[in-house]
């Protein structure tokens, strides 16, 4: 499709007010062009440049770096009116299904129902960092969850808030082998639900197969289609749940197509990276626009593959990132400081497995899960660390915790202590801080002094 | 004036380490266990010496911390700290540990790193609607974990001998019921400092060893007058109470009576029987299973019970006791405060010893109130 004159500039990082003057090169044909839920209504447009965000209160976003193509701008505007089309969803008859704790699985099937859209509170963590406030943290405190625990619970915040996304439907709550923050934000925000449904998340045992944690999956599943059955009246066919799972993996491997590009070569910076690899869990709540908003921009970074256009240096820094940095500024100020992510284990390995289409539909969404980065071990996760930093030739690894979060305390140490034995690589371990406007200057000294380390190392 | 002296019960516990090294060394095997939801009997039918591992302490936390970080719960790191410290705890052969909360399924990975001791691990469903394919799943646990066993000790759980551990052990937590249920009475003679020692020793003197001492004890508290005068009556809470957090029962003690808890080392573990009805393997996974526990979802089965204790047991106050870092018991203590509608007194301690004063003015404070 033409860009009907717009064409990107050399690629680059570029800040908020970059941005702004872009944006006003963007012809009005375009942003016109955009809509989510395929309407064409003037109330579902989302080409909005992040100062109008900024407005509404997302004020890290002054401060953050961005990739500077079209495709990017639309990923940014998609995302951030998220909120914006949860309550459009409601308002225009749509069933709003709030999926919890399992990351990436329980959505293929709520979607696969006519009229359903479902969405993660778990990721309004993000959501403290992005305001620079503390609101929802306080509104957690209030409810039983204080300040030495995982960020997650802002989720508990929004909930009871009741402003950041309608009023759920139905809450579909998975816990089980599973962190005991959200596990516990589950709990509390069950007062808020009209109707829960709790799912089981299986471990993987280490000395067993995993075809009998599978079986229960399936059961588990079946509850929630028969859950969803009830709530929407329709019966759920084999036919409708594979075309749910196609488009599931459509955007799965359009992702990893992606992370070859943005990890093998910088065709893309990590923080818009991030924000990529998360749309595999709900796809920002509209999976049709999401993959067309992901195909823009895969073809931007072929088309910088294909030219030898990078966004990043790519001699920078090669790094593995660990756990997802709650605090998105720390992606920009590492790549600012001269290093390049290089691979990823952000804790949704089982949202960017491809689900196998040849079998029975509830069955491969069950088998895609085991692949779960929490239900098994440290050791499963740094051995995906290690595969990830051989593949790419990883210079060092980059731990980014959360204090009081229980899987960081448990197995920070561990994943770093089996990589240094493994790689003998350096790593870099800390927590993120609570939300603020700069990344504070201890951690800059810490970051700044790891990539020296890094850097001597060549 | 205590029933049977503290020092009494660490003797008795400082006897039996040394009786089940001597039985190590002549080929017997030990399995540690952390937690009410362990089956003990399968243990105990494989030919293995079922030994609950409670421990805590200060110094147990700081050697802990070498291995674990500082914001992992103190008891995983105590835990990780008494296998370098504590004699019971080098006894183990090996740990059979359930995925009940977080930090307490990947615990294992780092004893097993660090100290390399084998590691049974057993999945139990956090869910708690009993639904018939979690029971099969967790039923299946049991099977593997006796697979597991036979391994360790080249003695299968036959049937026979499952049912002789079941009706043991049944009849072990027959008599903890009874010794607590003496507590519901006006004036308890029994202490809940006292409650705490019997079952710490009896977890590892084992079902058969523990019944004269708890017979002891019952005999004492039927001879005995009881005192003039009324303490507030009250509930202890949160995770693990461990023999090393003797202190804060004592101190409680000192003007209130404890007389009920919601503990991990308590009464949740006997306050009902292994059922009767149906095969070995069946019943012990629905008993374990149907084990009330702030980490299961939902927790209605926990706050159920809490409700029903303190209304049988009269309570008028709770404490609190949580550790830094558990979030199940953490996360839940204003909605049970609201639940309950009593006083409550939330203590989120480590095991450090500096804070005790200021422990004791907290709590008597609370105990003003009541």
């Amino acid at each position: 499709m033409s860009n009907v004159g717009y064409s990107d500039p050399k690629s680059a990082r570029v800040g908020f007010g970059e941005w702004l003057e872009l944006f006003d090169r963007v012809p009005d044909e375009l942003i016109e062009r955009y809509h989510y839920y395929g309407n064409g209504e003037a109330w579902s447009k989302y080409l909005f440049p992040p100062q109008t965000f900024a407005i509404y209160g997302a004020r890290h976003l002054r401060r953050l770096k961005f990739d500077n193509s079209l495709a990017a701008l639309r990923m940014w505007g998609f995302v951030q009116n998220e909120t914006e089309r949860l309550f459009r969803a409601r308002q225009t008859g749509r069933r709003v299904i709030a999926t919890m704790g399992d990351l990436g699985a329980v959505p293929v099937i709520v979607n696969s129902f006519p009229g359903c859209v479902a969405f993660y509170p778990d990721c309004i963590w993000w959501t403290p960092f992005v305001m620079e406030s503390r609101v929802l943290f306080d509104a957690a405190a209030e409810l039983g969850i204080g300040d030495a625990t995982c960020f997650s619970r802002a989720a508990l915040g929004a909930f009871s808030k009741h402003s950041y996304f309608p009023d759920p439907d139905l809450v579909i709550a998975s816990t089980g082998a599973s962190c005991d923050d959200y596990s516990g934000v589950e709990q509390l925000a069950e007062r808020f639900a009209q109707q829960m449904l709790w799912v089981e998340e299986p471990m993987r045992c280490r000395a067993e197969p995993t075809e009998p944690m599978v079986r229960l999956l399936v059961k588990e599943y079946e509850r929630v289609v028969d859950t969803m059955t009830k709530l929407t009246g329709h019966e759920l066919t084999e036919d409708e749940l594979r075309a749910g799972i196609r488009c599931a993996n459509a955007v799965r491997k359009t992702v990893a197509r992606l992370r070859e590009l943005a990890y093998g070569s910088g065709a893309l910076p990590a923080l818009e990276m991030m924000v990529v690899e998360f749309g595999n869990l709900h796809y920002y709540s509209d999976i049709a626009e999401w993959t067309a908003v992901l195909e823009h921009l895969l073809a931007t970074a072929e088309e910088r593959a294909a030219t030898g256009e990078r966004v990043l240096n790519e001699d920078g820094l090669r790094v593995v990132w660990v756990t997802p940095p709650a605090d998105p500024l720390l992606l920009s100020y590492v790549e600012d400081a001269g290093a390049r992510v290089v691979g990823t284990e952000y804790v949704i390995n089982q949202a960017l497995e491809v689900i196998d289409e040849t079998k029975p539909g509830l069955e491969a969404v069950a088998e895609s899960f085991m692949a779960a980065s929490l239900i098994g071990t440290s050791e499963a996760r740094a051995e995906s660390v290690i595969r990830q930093a051989r593949e790419r030739q990883a210079e060092g690894v980059i731990i980014s915790g959360i204090l009081g979060g229980s899987h960081c305390a448990m197995e920070t140490r561990l994943i770093s202590d089996v990589v240094k034995q493994e790689l003998d690589l350096p790593v870099l371990e800390f927590d993120v801080a609570p939300p603020s406007n700069e990344v504070g200057r201890q951690l800059q000294t810490r970051i700044d002094a790891f990539l020296e380390v890094l850097r001597s190392r060549r | 004036m205590e029933l049977i002296p503290r020092a009494t019960f660490e003797q008795i516990r400082h006897e039996r380490v040394e009786e089940i090294a001597a039985a190590r060394r002549q080929g017997a095997k030990v399995v540690g266990y952390f937690c009410i939801y362990a089956p003990v009997e399968l243990v105990q039918a494989s030919g293995a010496i079922p030994v609950r591992l409670m421990r805590g302490g200060h110094a147990a936390e700081e050697a802990g911390e070498r291995y674990l970080r500082a914001d992992a719960c103190s008891f995983c790191s105590a835990c990780m700290g008494n296998f370098e410290l504590a004699p019971v705890y080098k006894q183990a052969d090996a740990v059979l540990s359930v995925n009940t909360c977080d930090m307490m399924r990947r615990l294992p990975e780092a004893i097993e790193r660090h100290f390399g001791v084998p590691v049974f691990q057993l999945y139990m469903p956090r869910t708690s609607e009993p639904l018939p394919h979690r029971l099969a799943g967790f039923r299946r646990q049991l099977e593997h974990l006796a697979g597991g066993l036979l391994g360790l000790t080249g003695s299968a759980a036959g049937v026979e001998r499952l049912e002789s551990e079941i009706t043991a052990f049944n009849r072990l937590r027959d008599m903890l019921r009874q010794a607590s249920d003496t507590r519901r009475a006006d004036s308890p003679l029994l202490s809940g400092g006292t409650m705490l020692d019997i079952e710490a020793t009896a977890w590892l003197l084992g079902p058969v060893k523990s019944l004269s001492l708890i017979e002891e004890v019952l005999r004492m508290v039927a001879a005995r007058p009881r005192q003039e005068g009324r303490k507030p009556r009250l509930m202890l809470g949160g995770s693990m109470l461990t023999e090393d957090d003797r202190w804060l029962l004592d101190l409680v003690e000192e003007k209130a009576d404890i007389v009920t808890d919601i503990l991990c080392t308590g009464t949740r573990w006997f306050a009902e029987d292994v059922p009767a009805d149906g095969m070995s393997l069946d019943r012990l996974a629905r008993f374990y299973f149907s084990r009330p526990c702030m980490h299961r979802r939902p927790n209605t089965d926990l706050y159920r019970y809490t409700q029903t204790l303190v209304r049988d047991f009269r309570v008028q106050g709770l404490v609190y006791k949580t550790l830094l870092y558990c979030d199940p018991w953490n996360f839940e203590a204003r909605r049970l405060q609201e639940a309950l509608g009593i006083p409550m007194l939330h203590l989120d301690t480590d095991y450090s010893t500096e804070n005790r004063e200021q422990v004791r003015t907290r709590v008597e404070a609370f105990l003003e109130t009541l």
